[in-house]
């Protein structure tokens, strides 16, 4: 749901020449056609497969291509492949794209495809591999110059959607490359719609149009990130015209920007679902007690009636309003709206705090109990204020509920130790199907299922249909599963929903962005709005 | 210097000369009366808040970032300094962030004082190598920042007021153990000790009797100035998010709350408590410096 703060006002040819003359044209940003945008973290690595995190990931998208893209909404579209399909269960072919050349002018075939995928598995002392997304498929072939067939080892549905991740690179230019020839830009041949022109690590990048792009060309001639990682800087930048688009503005400067004529505001709704994390395996939870101290004979929310109340306790509106200043929007599901495999017939549960005293009191609590509940206080937007705000509306219907935020180096160590009762988390991925198995997937840490299930919330029935929707290689059958997957688990409210974050990009007059789900900065969809 | 803070000792129980030496500075004696208000106000704080900021039932999240003067949705309280980010009376926040940082710096002063007195003390009249244990103990300890000290500490307790108190007596009873030994070196050589020693009298009841109360002039200054630095030094830790439950903000984390507000122009959620811990400050260290000017004999000389 792409929100756009400002509609682009023409002005008249006159006003424009007027002003024009008087600036004399070198102040109006767009008309030099380059764009300067302020990250606000660092990109470690120019390589492509060397580390998997986000601020690499988005400086690859401008200089390499994969072979299928999510577009903003987080669908899958073609990218290098131009179709796909599964020829049995465990066999996929991908057809490449005619005529697509890299930077350098060689043309892309399929052994640049399959160097690709080889390549994760090769790089040593990754801090983060890619071979996440490259380790299902046994067995690569080129069957031509433009087809490539990839092979798994079981039905594997997600296939697709993981090479989303894996970034083509010229075979030719990386073949005997190290991860620091493409910090030095010699191996940093791509077929995306920018070259590379600089790198000052820590600093900022440069890179210039690609002329043999295959896809739109992009309005810029040439884009500066600047890394600005602190918010005060990042927005004094903004505002004093030293970059045109910042990303992640501080939520608490909106209400200032939303009221500055320069500065104009890009919204998006991110993958980024928060949700509470209930423990369901203790009869004693650590941080549920008696009103009295003392602890109870039966832990409350392994009872779904109590963790029904707590749901209807939660008035999520008021939380998105206030606490996150409208930079959230209510949520029923555990993904975002678009993703795949989100469930619209589950509704947003009702604020009834009347409704949850009845649910606690049949549920044999009618004075309520004593919970701490737990949360970071530097990882999501506003994270501790949400911990407080949720914990004014449980002391509302009777649970004494207490407050412990922590910074999140030592947050999730603890959570995934299965320490609290009661606990936040924020989760982003492109697919239901592999959010549940995560989170509400029976724990083996074997297959990695339920890595992330602090509460130990176990149903085999939910195991089962999330099992189905990862071996269907039929997108609608997958889908299905995964919808009805979600709709038990978040029936038995595994986990308890709360918002589907929004990501805010401050732009200068001029400019314009729709945003991203995934929350990149892309300069090749940021466009000049005159 | 008077001729009246000349003539003061503690030993000749001096403490009305002290107070009349005191009220020759009206500046001092502004900074008294400001103390006294503050000490006052946090402690019957309870009973003036409008409302009680640490009961999050009392709380209400429509009424959040009201400006000063505002009233509640329900029409029920009138904010007279505005809300914070929870709905929170700015008031009533300040009253009991004051009654946080009122008691926590004067319990951890004493506790510090009390000992590092004792150690001082200890050292400086038993000599040897039991002096030379605890001055080591001493200069390692202040060889780390206070804060470092404090930070090191919180982390590996946690949060709670008593946690913090503890940081607190951790990274000052240094400078009482310091000052009381160098005070005990000096007076413990004076014919008054020889002749208690000679009397046949206890150590305790020589340390405690007779060397304790003519260590004290130095000692009142250094616990005067450090009941400043411990309300600072606890609202820098919770500014940092290391203090008290977010829930139950003392000033520093008020002020850290309020802060990414500052810049969208609402100001009321950092500038006021703010002032607050800037008055308790500013008083505190009016009456320290004040009690220096009397007790400190190289001042008293010139």
């Amino acid at each position: 749901m792409p929100q756009h703060a400002s509609p682009s006002r023409r002005p008249s040819l006159l006003a424009r020449l007027l002003f024009g003359a008087a600036m004399a044209g070198a102040l109006l940003p767009a008309w030099a056609a380059d764009l300067r945008i302020g990250l606000s973290s660092d990109v470690t690595s120019l390589d492509p497969h060397f580390v998997n995190i986000a601020p690499n990931i988005a400086f690859s998208d401008h200089v390499f291509d994969t072979l299928v893209k999510s577009d903003a909404s987080g669908k899958l579209v073609p990218g290098l492949a131009e179709s796909w399909r599964a020829l049995s269960p465990t066999t996929w072919e991908f057809k490449l794209r005619q005529g697509v050349v890299f930077s350098d002018g060689t043309p892309l075939t399929a052994e640049d495809v399959v160097f690709s995928l080889d390549r994760p598995a090769t790089i040593k002392n990754s801090p983060g591999p890619f071979t996440s997304y490259t380790k299902q498929i046994v067995r690569k072939e080129a069957i031509d110059a433009h087809t490539v067939h990839l092979h798994t080892a079981s039905a594997y549905g997600p296939l697709p959607l993981d090479l989303i991740s894996i970034y083509v690179v010229s075979k030719k230019a990386a073949e005997n490359a190290g991860t620091e020839d493409f910090n030095s830009g010699k191996a940093l041949i791509g077929t995306g719609p920018f070259k590379f022109a600089a790198f000052r690590k820590g600093e900022s990048i440069e890179i210039t149009r690609n002329e043999r792009y295959w896809g739109a060309k992009p309005e810029w001639d040439k884009v500066v990130f600047r890394i600005l990682a602190s918010d005060a800087p990042r927005l004094s930048a903004l505002l004093a015209g030293d970059v045109d688009v910042i990303e992640n503005v501080p939520a608490a400067d909106l209400a200032r920007l939303k009221t500055n004529p320069q500065v104009t505001l890009a919204q998006h709704t991110t993958w980024r679902t928060l949700f509470w994390q209930l423990d369901q395996f203790r009869d004693q939870s650590p941080f549920v007690t008696g009103k009295d101290g003392k602890p109870l004979d039966k832990n409350p929310l392994k009872d779904l009636r109590v963790r029904q109340a707590i749901s209807k306790a939660i008035n999520r509106q008021a939380l998105v309003e206030r606490t996150l200043e409208g930079l959230a929007e209510p949520a029923s599901n555990i993904n975002a709206p678009g993703i795949f495999g989100y469930n619209a017939q589950i509704p947003v549960e009702a604020y009834d705090p009347e409704g949850a005293k009845k649910l606690l009191a049949e549920a044999g609590y009618p004075d309520g109990f004593s919970l701490t509940i737990h949360g970071t206080n530097n990882r999501y937007i506003n994270d501790d204020q949400v911990v407080q705000t949720v914990a004014q509306f449980l002391n509302r219907i009777g649970i004494r509920t207490r407050v412990d935020t922590q910074p999140v180096a030592t947050y999730f160590g603890k959570a995934r130790a299965h320490e609290y009762s009661f606990a936040l988390l924020g989760w982003g991925s492109l697919a239901t199907d592999f959010t549940l198995r995560s989170i509400v997937g029976t724990i083996d840490p074997d297959t990695g299922w339920g890595s992330w299930n602090w509460g130990k919330y176990s149903n085999p029935k939910v195991d089962e249909l999330v099992a189905g929707a990862l071996a269907a290689v039929e997108p609608a059958e997958r889908e299905r599963l995964a919808r009805e997957a979600a709709s038990v688990a978040l029936g038995d409210l595994a986990v308890i929903p709360s918002h589907h974050q929004l990501a805010t990009w401050g732009l200068r007059k001029g400019f314009a962005y729709d945003g991203r789900i995934d929350e990149f900065t892309f300069a090749h969809e940021i466009r000049s709005a005159r | 210097m008077t001729a009246a803070a000349a003539a003061f000792t503690p030993a000749a129980g001096g403490w009305r000369a002290l107070a009349r030496a005191y009220a020759d500075s009206p500046l001092a004696l502004a900074g008294l009366a400001l103390l006294m208000v503050i000490v006052a106000a946090a402690l019957a704080a309870p009973w003036i808040a409008p409302q009680d900021p640490y009961d999050l039932s009392q709380l209400d999240i429509m009424d959040s970032r009201l400006p000063p003067g505002s009233a509640s949705a329900d029409g029920s309280l009138h904010y007279l300094l505005g809300t914070d980010g929870q709905g929170r009376d700015m008031l009533s926040a300040i009253l009991y962030g004051l009654r946080i940082s009122v008691a926590v710096g004067f319990s951890a002063t004493l506790l510090a004082l009390a000992l590092g007195m004792s150690l001082g003390l200890v050292a400086g009249y038993a000599g040897g190598r039991l002096d030379a244990f605890v001055m080591r103990a001493v200069d390692i300890q202040m060889s780390f920042p206070a804060i470092l000290t404090a930070m090191i500490l919180l982390a590996l307790f946690g949060q709670g007021t008593d946690k913090i108190v503890i940081a607190l007596v951790a990274s000052q009873w240094a400078y009482y153990a310091r000052t009381t030994r160098g005070a005990a070196l000096v007076e413990g050589r004076r014919e008054y000790i020889e002749a208690a020693r000679l009397l046949g009298l206890s150590t305790p009841r020589i340390l405690f009797r007779h060397l304790l109360p003519n260590c004290l002039p130095p000692l009142i200054v250094v616990a005067a100035l450090q009941v400043a630095a411990a309300i600072a030094l606890e609202a820098t830790l919770s500014f940092l998010g290391l203090g008290l439950p977010v829930t139950e903000p003392s000033l520093g984390l008020l002020i850290a709350n309020g802060f990414q507000y500052l810049y969208s122009g609402r100001y009321w959620m950092s500038v006021f408590p703010g002032v607050a811990l800037l008055l308790a400050i500013v008083a505190l260290n009016l009456v320290a410096d004040r009690l220096r000017e009397i007790l400190n004999p190289r001042l008293q000389s010139q």
